[in-house]
């Protein structure tokens, strides 16, 4: 019998679910084994009855092995499709930097929603403000989560979007009953430039500055961005973007900085705090990064990390 | 009950370390509320496990080092100061006081001063109150660190 | 051996036989535990000599907390019972039963091969000498009072505070030279070398403490001509330190307020006067009646300055006492590097003539095979220790250990009344056996004094040494919680949880060693080099001596005399030719190292050469590439056919030239290129130089006119000597300030007008001069630069090699096995260059003397499976331990490899690391968690 796959995305663009699509020819030869039950993205399929007739206190997800779900936790509604994936899933994947750390739509950990409401919408100035809605859109929640911080996750597999050869992998190493082979160093150990030490370095340069390199020679021989006093994310930032076997992570491949978007290189780790301490500690006065929390916390607001700036006391 | 502060130190062994040993030889008395992690250098101490410690409840942490340019290893306490301004950073972003996190340098042979610097902080703290993310649940731990 | 005396020495070198005399400590060394009870009871309090007598101990004490043997004592002119028989409070107290009032002064004969005299230094006593007022107004003391008022651990805890009333001190001042360069008052002819930088010190201190506090400093000369001594001369300046130039003439006591008045005449001639809350007399050094004792049963020879003879080629051997050596302020006065340097140089030279027979009468201890525990989950062992009262006296050692029961993986909990002595060793040893224990927390002391102790019992009882942690319940519990018992208690706890909590993830560390090429490289082969390189091989070490020119010398090729007069010439060819001719030393000339790795034990260099390049092994290396003399760019130098720098001098003068033989009147410029902004260090030879220079010349023709316009005369420690005498033989100093520099009129080809101003008659003087020697700066060598690249050494802001510790590690590089001597280091005269190359071949031989260096196990490792070579850890190690490989194999994939052999296990990189891919074995970040988890449970 085919594997059951259920998909669901809750804050994001969807890029994650084109990933699905980016397996290509991979996916037609996946397909005999999968049996996909549930993926809104794609399927119509309604969460109370085809027809709207369903029991409007149960969400319905079909029952499923494999459960994949993107996007972070924004509203009410994200958590009960959540926490019903979770019920009706044997295993769920957290799919996407979104899933796993909140990813971008985590950014707006910065703001409380009060003040969230008050800039974007009371604030402006061209109309007048209309009132909070309080029906047919769902109520915010508190902020952005990761889906461990509501339910419990089984994988992860972050990325912004996953690379479509780890999506694979997970999928078939779930088909083979073993563990996905992952990658779980970080972007440097897929980065071929030139390391020497970080230490002639002071301060770091904007990010609107350019790499120097030779565009005719490879990667291989560009010195590393970071050391070229760029803001490189990639010692704290988890590998993948590269692929199962791609030459350089994708960024570097344009020869821009890393910009960290596969989350923390260890589950647990703070891209912010692993980041401040490593240059810090190579002499670099961190005073010099502009929005240190919103640059160094793009990808991995949620878990608290990102938060609303205490008022003052 | 009164607030009890819970402080951690982390304590290089050729410098504070021993003036912490000093005070104990010279008897001198100091507030019970200090446990001190014995690091080689303050160079060692990632300030991740500052994080991690107020991640658990700690109500104040200090990082106790060699007085500049007398570090046993030339100049690890130099960088556990570049690290003080990412804790600063990091306790900014969680609302926590500055003045719970303290970088203090004293000498093997500068008793008084760890039981000054010791005294002061335990009462700075006590006037702060306890630290807001002592957690009740240990999956709750995370957040921070 | 302390407390004990030289009695009579008889033989030879290679042979003396020595009568030592040892006084009873009264106190068993082998129980004392200086837990410091016995003088809480004693009853008797005594003056306290090492706080000058500005507070008090008791008749049993220890001399100053940080006193090594840190054991008790007592002091029998003191002691109530030694007196009388009475008292015996201490044997009470004592917990350990220590106190043994039985003692008796034992003799004692050893033999040696040679001596080594370090008897050390009296501060002059400026009581009863009514100039300065000392034993009459309360209000002046001494500097090494001020010390103690200025020093937390002092009798104020440093609070500046007057003597008389304890009020403020505002304004303070110090008077420099009291007992130093004075024949009159305190029969010192000498400069006592250490007292102007000490002053500058106490003054910065001082200003430190009160910000608004006014200090002035009077002196003669600031003789700031150490190393970086001149720079904190100037920060003084900068901080607001006052400096007067004039000696003082009296004190008076002030109206009012108490005070002390000054009456001192300025630099435009003005006698004033001034008030002051304390003045502080700059005391200098002497020798001890007890050292000159010490010196006359030994027949060690003293000069008139009663310090001991030597000469400038063999600094630390005693003048006509072979196997006598002598070192710090008993051979001069001396200030901390200098004696620290004469320290090594002693152990270096002594050691010289008994290279044969080295090791032959060391034994090594052995242990049992270490049980492999690996695979084994935790059975830790729980050792309470009561400290006989000073733990269980406030901590419930009962409660604690029950608690400690109850801990996971805890497997055996036991308490001792001293863990720590020989019996439960024995003890632990069997229990750990018995009970199959593979952890060991004890729940004691500091580790800090006794790890050591319980990593040889775990040896002992085949377990690695690793497996231990210390909860230090005394010194951080018991001893400053003595009056909350519960609290107490409560922390023992979490201590000994945090113990728990870490020791169960240690893991056992082999030892660590590393092979020994017992070979060296000498980089540099003048005095230094050639000194180091010949003591080396004379040592029985082969020895690579890399010149870069075609000639060995260096520097001293140039100098005609040392200070004391002794010709440098047939000395420098008789070590050369030395060298040259030793079968173990192979000379490198046109040479110079291209490029080096390796470390401590295992250096793999490369010397560029005529015949192109050459590897070559060697187990530590010496960087003696010298300096050179600084061209000047002013004074008509290069201009004017009668101006010349110091050592074109001496070359002339030795050859006969015309215009130095007729030449009648002579000028010396100090300072050319020293001193000043771009140059902010003191070149420390120039002024004996030119002063000497100065008398051969007038003892020459006494008729001739000799002038030196100086800054500061800076003729430190005995060679203020030669000053002296040059004053007396008529040469005329003239002061002049850094911004009031001599002028010239150069325009007549046979004489060189001088305008300087007159400091005495404060009018403009003018000296037609025949031949004006140009004092200039001895810069360091470019090479120093290369080297500094080449071995990853620091440089330091002038361009000399920074050793590692200005103080305490002079000729030591913070890089293990590499060392250094001579001018790269900082200018220096023959004997000191002389004395910091045998030095360094002390500290070389150190590590030569062995075959194998066994290696701390604190050290980092790099996990591979986390690492990924992102290099953020390669320059943050202050070692340049860490680098970046490509891995085997696996061609752009990289990982961090740690040199082992230089790591020092600091953890720099373990708290830079993202990853946690690089752990300091003994302190990991999980280690470090445990107990951070722990402490906050």
């Amino acid at each position: 019998m085919a594997l059951r796959v259920a998909e669901e995305g809750l804050s994001s663009c969807s890029g994650c679910e084109v990933a699905i699509l980016n397996l290509g020819e991979r996916l037609l030869a996946l397909a005999p084994q999968l049996d996909f039950v549930h993926m809104p993205l794609l399927m119509d399929h309604k969460y109370f009855g085809q027809l709207g007739d369903g029991d409007l206190k149960r969400l319905e997800i079909p029952q499923a092995e494999l459960g994949l779900v993107s996007g972070g936790v924004r509203n009410q509604e994200h958590l009960e499709v959540l926490q019903a994936m979770r019920a009706n899933c044997g295993t769920l994947v957290a799919l996407g930097t979104c899933a796993t750390h909140g990813g971008i739509p985590a950014l707006i950990n910065g703001l409380a929603n009060a003040e969230l409401m008050e800039r974007y919408y009371r604030g402006c100035e061209t109309n007048d403000p209309a009132p909070d809605p309080t029906e047919t859109v769902p109520p915010f929640l508190e902020r952005v989560y990761a889906l461990d911080e509501k339910v419990k996750v089984d994988i992860y597999l972050p990325g912004c979007p996953p690379h479509p050869d780890h999506i694979a992998e997970a999928v078939l190493a779930f088909l083979e009953g073993r563990e996905p082979a992952l990658p779980h160093k970080s972007v440097c150990d897929a980065c071929p430039t030139v390391r020497q030490g970080k230490g002639q370095l002071k301060s770091v340069r904007r990010f609107l500055q350019n790499a120097q390199y030779d565009p005719a020679k490879p990667i291989a021989d560009m010195r590393c961005l970071l050391e070229q006093g760029l803001l490189c994310m990639g010692p704290v930032t988890r590998a993948g973007c590269s692929g199962a076997d791609g030459e350089a992570p994708r960024c570097l491949k344009a020869r821009v900085p890393c910009r960290g978007c596969y989350g923390p290189v260890r589950q647990n780790g703070n891209q912010m705090l692993d980041m401040l301490n490593a240059l810090a500690s190579n002499g670099i006065d961190i005073k010099t990064l502009p929005d240190r929390a919103g640059g160094l916390l793009r990808f991995s607001g949620a878990h608290g990390r990102l938060r609303p700036r205490p008022a003052a006391k | 009950m009164a607030f009890e502060p819970k402080i951690l130190a982390f304590s290089c062994n050729w410098c504070s370390y021993a003036a912490a040993d000093l005070a104990g030889a010279s008897r001198m008395q100091y507030p019970a509320n200090l446990r001190i992690v014995r690091v080689m250098c303050s160079g060692m101490v990632h300030p991740n496990l500052v994080m991690e410690a107020f991640s658990k409840g700690a109500d104040g942490v200090m990082v106790l080092g060699c007085h500049p340019g007398e570090c046993h290893y030339l100049d690890g306490n130099i960088k556990a100061q570049a690290r003080l301004a990412v804790v600063e950073e990091m306790l900014d972003a969680y609302g926590l006081e500055p003045e719970r996190f303290r970088l203090a340098w004293c000498s093997s042979a500068e008793a008084e001063r760890f039981v000054e610097v010791v005294t002061e902080m335990t009462e700075a703290v006590r006037g702060l109150g306890p630290n807001p993310f002592r957690p009740t649940r240990p999956e709750d731990a995370q957040e921070v660190a | 051996m302390t407390l004990t005396e030289v009695r009579e020495v008889s033989g030879q070198a290679g042979d003396f036989t020595v009568r030592l005399l040892e006084h009873p400590r009264y106190v068993d060394m082998d129980k004392c535990i200086a837990c410091g009870e016995c003088a809480r009871k004693c009853p008797k309090k005594v003056d306290d000599e090492y706080n000058q007598g500005l507070g008090k101990r008791k008749a049993i004490y220890v001399k100053y907390p940080q006193a090594v043997p840190l054991k008790y004592q007592i002091d029998p002119e003191n002691c109530i019972y030694l007196k009388n028989r009475k008292c015996g409070a201490c044997v009470q107290a004592c917990p350990a039963g220590a106190i043994d009032f039985n003692q008796k002064p034992r003799e004692k004969t050893v033999r040696v091969g040679s001596m080594i005299l370090t008897p050390g230094l009296k501060p002059f006593d400026p009581a009863g000498i009514r100039t300065w007022g000392y034993d009459v107004f309360p209000n002046v003391i001494t500097s090494l009072e001020l010390e103690r008022y200025l020093s937390v651990s002092g009798p104020t805890e440093g609070r500046l505070a007057r003597p008389s009333d304890g009020r403020p001190v505002k304004r303070m001042a110090f008077l420099q030279c009291v007992g130093s360069r004075d024949l009159n008052k305190a029969g010192h002819g000498y400069c006592s070398g250490v007292c102007c930088m000490y002053a500058l010190k106490e003054a910065m201190i001082a200003k430190d403490h009160e910000p608004d506090l006014d200090v002035s400093i009077f002196f003669v000369d600031m003789r700031t001509h150490g190393k970086d001594f001149e720079r904190y001369y100037n920060r003084a300046k900068e901080a607001g330190v006052k400096f007067r130039r004039c000696r003082v003439h009296s004190l008076e006591p002030a109206e009012q307020n108490g005070g002390v008045y000054l009456r001192y005449i300025t630099d435009r001639g003005k006698q004033v006067g001034a008030e002051y809350d304390l003045v502080v007399l700059s005391v200098g050094l002497e020798t001890p009646p007890s050292a000159a004792e010490l010196a006359g049963r030994c027949k060690v020879g003293l000069n008139q300055n009663l310090f001991a003879e030597r000469g400038g080629f063999q600094p630390v051997q005693a003048k006509g006492r072979p196997g006598m050596f002598v070192s710090g302020a008993f051979a001069g006065p001396h200030d901390i590097p200098q004696s620290v340097t004469e320290a090594s140089a002693a152990a270096a030279a002594a050691s010289l003539p008994l290279a044969r027979v080295r090791h032959s009468l060391t034994r090594e201890k052995r242990f049992p095979p270490e049980r492999d525990v690996r695979g084994e989950e935790p059975r830790v062992g729980v050792f309470v220790c009561h400290c006989g009262n000073n733990i269980a006296g406030v901590i419930d050692v009962e409660e604690l250990a029950a608690y400690a029961a109850k801990l996971p993986k805890v497997a055996h909990v036991e308490r001792n009344l001293f863990t720590c002595s020989q019996d439960t060793q024995e003890l632990l040893k069997k229990t750990i056996q018995e009970q199959s224990l593979n952890r060991i927390v004890v729940a004691a002391c500091t580790p800090r004094t006794h790890e050591p102790l319980f990593k040889e019992t775990l040896k002992a009882s085949g377990l690695n040494e690793n497996l231990l942690d210390m909860a230090n319940i005394r010194n951080q519990g018991s001893w400053v919680h003595q009056a909350e018992p519960e609290k107490a208690t409560e922390k023992a706890k979490d201590l000994v949880r945090m113990s728990v909590a870490k020791v169960a993830l240690l893991t056992p560390a082999p030892p660590l060693t590393v092979e020994v090429k017992q070979s060296a490289l000498v980089v540099g082969g003048g005095l230094a080099g050639l000194v180091s390189a010949h003591g080396l091989a004379e040592m029985g070490y082969p020895v690579h001596l890399v010149e870069l020119t075609s000639r060995l010398g260096g520097s001293a090729l140039h100098l005609y005399q040392t200070w004391r007069g002794e010709p440098v010439e047939g000395k420098l060819d008789s070590i050369i030719r030395k060298v040259t001719s030793h079968p173990l030393i192979t000379v490198h000339l046109n040479s110079k190292v291209s490029g080096a790795e390796g470390f401590v034990g295992n250096f793999l260099s490369t010397i560029q050469g005529p015949q192109g390049e050459t590897q070559v092994e060697h187990g530590v290396g010496i960087m003696a590439v010298g300096g050179r003399a600084h061209k000047p760019g002013e004074y008509g130098y290069g201009e004017h056919r009668r101006v010349f720098t110091a050592l074109e001098f001496d070359k002339l003068h030795t050859l006969g030239d015309s215009r130095v033989r007729g030449g009648k009147t002579f000028v010396f410029i100090q300072c050319v290129g020293s001193r000043e902004p771009e140059r902010p260090y003191c070149s420390r030879v120039c002024c004996t130089h030119s002063v000497q220079a100065a008398i051969e010349l007038k003892e020459q023709d006494p008729t001739r006119k000799v002038f030196i316009l100086y800054r500061d005369i800076r003729t430190y420690g005995q060679r203020e000597e030669v000053y002296r005498r040059a004053r007396e033989a008529g040469v005329v100093f003239i002061n002049y300030d850094m911004h009031e520099k001599p002028r010239l009129r150069l325009d007549n080809p046979d004489m060189v007008e001088v305008l300087v101003w007159d400091h005495v008659l404060h009018e403009p003087f003018r000296i037609p001069t025949d031949v004006l020697i140009l004092a200039t700066a001895i810069v360091p060598n470019d090479l120093n630069k290369e080297l500094a690249r080449i071995y990853k050494l620091p440089v330091d802001a002038d361009g000399f090699l920074q050793e590692a510790h200005a103080k305490l590690r002079p000729v030591d590089f913070a890089t293990d096995g590499l060392f250094l001597a001579g001018l790269a280091h900082y200018p220096k005269p023959v004997e000191e260059t002389v004395t910091q190359a045998q030095a360094a071949m002390a500290r070389a031989a150190t590590v030569l003397a062995k075959t194998r260096i066994d290696l701390d196990s604190i050290k980092a490792r790099v996990i591979e499976e986390r690492c990924d070579g992102c290099a953020l850890c390669v320059d943050v190690c202050p070692y340049h331990a860490i680098t970046l490989e490509e891995v085997q194999g696996e061609p752009g994939r990289k990982l961090v490899r740690i040199e082992a052999a230089k790591c020092k296990g600091c953890g720099c990189c373990q708290a830079t690391c993202p990853k946690l891919g690089v752990e300091v074995a003994g302190f990991t970040y999980e280690q470090l968690a445990s107990q951070v988890a722990a402490a906050l449970a």
